[in-house]
């Protein structure tokens, strides 16, 4: 029997410290994630998702609650489960003195690898990321954008069978952040790890999850593939309309299908559910008036986010 | 895993503190500066005292001693403050290891500075000032030796423990318990001369009954190089239990997380 990456029931955090209130960051966290899926934590800051993702890769514990990762008891076997999973983070750090090459050999080290091993594993993980050009370049030299690939790259040093990426692209220009997107699938893909993911970028969530948990205030508000949470929370399609003339918005809000009207001079947004033969009847609405453009428009994981983070 | 990969975890920090210190000016200030200006000093006070031969020894063994302990104490507790300065502390705790790893390595490196730190300051003192630390045979210096390092390796540990405890703001230990050491572990004077408080606080320090036993080879008098022996592996052994305790505490409390933003 496979054994699930994540099994995680009613899991509680709150942080303490000495002479202030204790502050409470997760609550009742439930959740199962299944092996070779790319799971994703989306929430606003401050919503959990470091904490959660530091739980379940045994930095910190939970206070309450029980984790079983890839089958192993999180508080019990965490020496075994820290030699299976890894972490990359985001604004990664590294001892600041010591080459790409030097991390990776400290680090892999501390994994327990040893001679031709050791030297082998480091040099496939510096071509992989495309290091070999900075393989002699001190880490406090290196641009964000590289370190966050020798954060990758060390967090694929053990070839963890469950690796955390938490914010990985945050703070990264646009251009860097889509090759780490890449990156990300082609390791997924590539070496067939489950991959848990936090993130508050909706694009990078849409594109590489097989299943979201929303979190606010500590809590799952959402939890289901981006396809079912867009569909459950009725965010439907998004009818663009720029037209001349008269149009009944009344009898538009009041149509079958219909499931919101935002209404400008000359322009209507409406969020229909298409299941439903409502764009037939949205168009015959303007038999009276001149349409000069109309767009459909699929709804987005930002949509579900503002929706869920209201 | 077998032996030559549980080898390399104990010497991944030695590896990470020799890549460190070698990229650092300030080593060397560290390993000939500073002992240089702690041995002249002495040596030279004792000739403007005139300080009879027996107490040039007295005192000189006592600044050696408090130089490689410092040495080799702060390269113990380089292995958190290096992860802790470049908050990188998360990526050293998310690998399988536990304290001994961590303190096993850094250790190693302090005992190789240290030794190097002891070697010039032999040679130095026996030019400057006519000190022979080998008056009484290889084995004595030895044993004062691992006495010096085992002292250091517990005090190294305590300042990891603190930073793990207390955070950032424990870095501050690294440097100031050495100097309590100073004060009572019998460094320039016989512990007799302290009240009986701080008296009984000497000799629960390994380094007292150590720096008594070598100096028992130019000055003859008792010692209880035993109980020092005791003591030493007594605390090892009590701090890394605790080390491990304090680690499962910084796991439990967040402060892992907080080192490292």
């Amino acid at each position: 029997m496979t054994k699930k990456p994540v099994e995680a029931k009613g899991i509680c955090k709150r942080y303490k410290s000495f002479l202030e209130s204790s502050t409470t960051v997760l609550q009742n966290i439930s959740l199962d994630i299944e092996e070779g899926e790319i799971f994703g934590l989306l929430g606003p800051n401050g919503s959990g998702k470091t904490t959660l993702i530091s739980i379940f890769s045994t930095l910190i514990y939970p206070e309450q609650g029980s984790l079983f990762i890839l089958g192993m008891d999180a508080r019990r076997d965490n020496g075994e489960i820290r030699k299976v999973i890894n972490i990359s983070t985001a604004k990664p750090n590294f001892p600041w003195s010591l080459t790409v090459q030097e991390n990776l050999r400290h680090y892999g080290m501390l994994y327990g690898l040893y001679g031709s091993a050791l030297s082998r594993t480091v040099g496939d993980q510096i071509d992989a990321f495309e290091l070999g050009d900075f393989r002699d370049t001190k880490f406090e030299n290196l641009s964000t954008g590289l370190k966050q690939r020798l954060s990758l790259a060390k967090a694929m040093l053990n070839h963890p069978r469950l690796l955390f990426l938490d914010e990985p692209t945050t703070g990264l220009d646009p251009d860097i952040s889509i090759k780490t997107r890449m990156l990300i699938k082609r390791i997924h893909q590539e070496q067939n790890i489950s991959v848990v993911l936090s993130t508050h970028y909706m694009p990078e969530a849409e594109m590489l999850c097989d299943r979201i948990a929303f979190l606010r205030k500590g809590q799952i508000v959402a939890l289901d593939t981006p396809r079912n949470l867009k569909k459950h929370l009725g965010l439907g399609e998004k009818v663009v309309v720029s037209y001349e003339g008269p149009a009944d918005i009344r009898a538009l809000e009041s149509m079958p299908g219909v499931l919101g009207v935002k209404a400008e001079k000359g322009r209507l947004e409406i969020m229909i559910d298409r299941n439903e033969d409502s764009l037939d009847r949205i168009i015959k609405l303007f038999c009276n008036a001149r349409i000069l453009d109309i767009t459909i428009k699929e709804p987005d994981l930002e949509d579900v986010f503002l929706e869920l983070a209201r | 895993m077998n032996w030559q990969g549980e080898l390399n975890k104990y010497l991944a920090s030695a590896y990470k503190n020799w890549i460190t210190s070698k990229r650092n000016i300030f080593t060397l200030f560290e390993l000939f500066f500073w002992p240089m200006i702690s041995l002249l000093s002495i040596g030279l006070l004792t000739r403007f005292l005139k300080v009879e031969g027996s107490m040039v020894s007295f005192l000189l063994v006592g600044a050696i001693a408090l130089t490689i302990l410092q040495v080799a104490q702060i390269d113990v507790a380089y292995v958190l403050l290096f992860d802790m300065w470049s908050k990188s502390i998360k990526n050293t705790f998310i690998a399988p290891i536990h304290s001994y790893h961590l303190v096993f390595g850094a250790t190693l490196f302090g005992i190789l500075r240290g030794s190097v730190v002891f070697f010039i300051l032999a040679i130095v003192s026996r030019y400057l000032f006519g000190f022979d630390f080998q008056e009484g045979g290889l084995l004595p210096v030895l044993i004062f030796l691992a006495g010096v390092f085992a002292t250091a390796a517990v005090i190294g540990i305590i300042v990891c423990i603190s930073i793990l405890t207390f955070g950032q703001k424990a870095d501050v230990a690294a440097w100031s318990l050495s100097g309590m050491i100073l004060l009572v572990s019998g460094i320039y004077y016989p512990v007799e001369v302290l009240p009986p408080l701080l008296q009984t606080l000497a000799r629960a320090i390994p380094l007292t009954y150590f720096l008594e036993y070598y100096r028992s080879v130019f000055i003859p008098g008792p010692h209880h190089l035993a109980i020092g022996a005791f003591l030493a592996v007594f605390y090892l052994v009590l701090g890394l239990i605790l080390f491990d305790r304090a680690i499962e505490r910084a796991r439990r409390t967040g402060i892992l997380l907080r080192l490292s933003e």
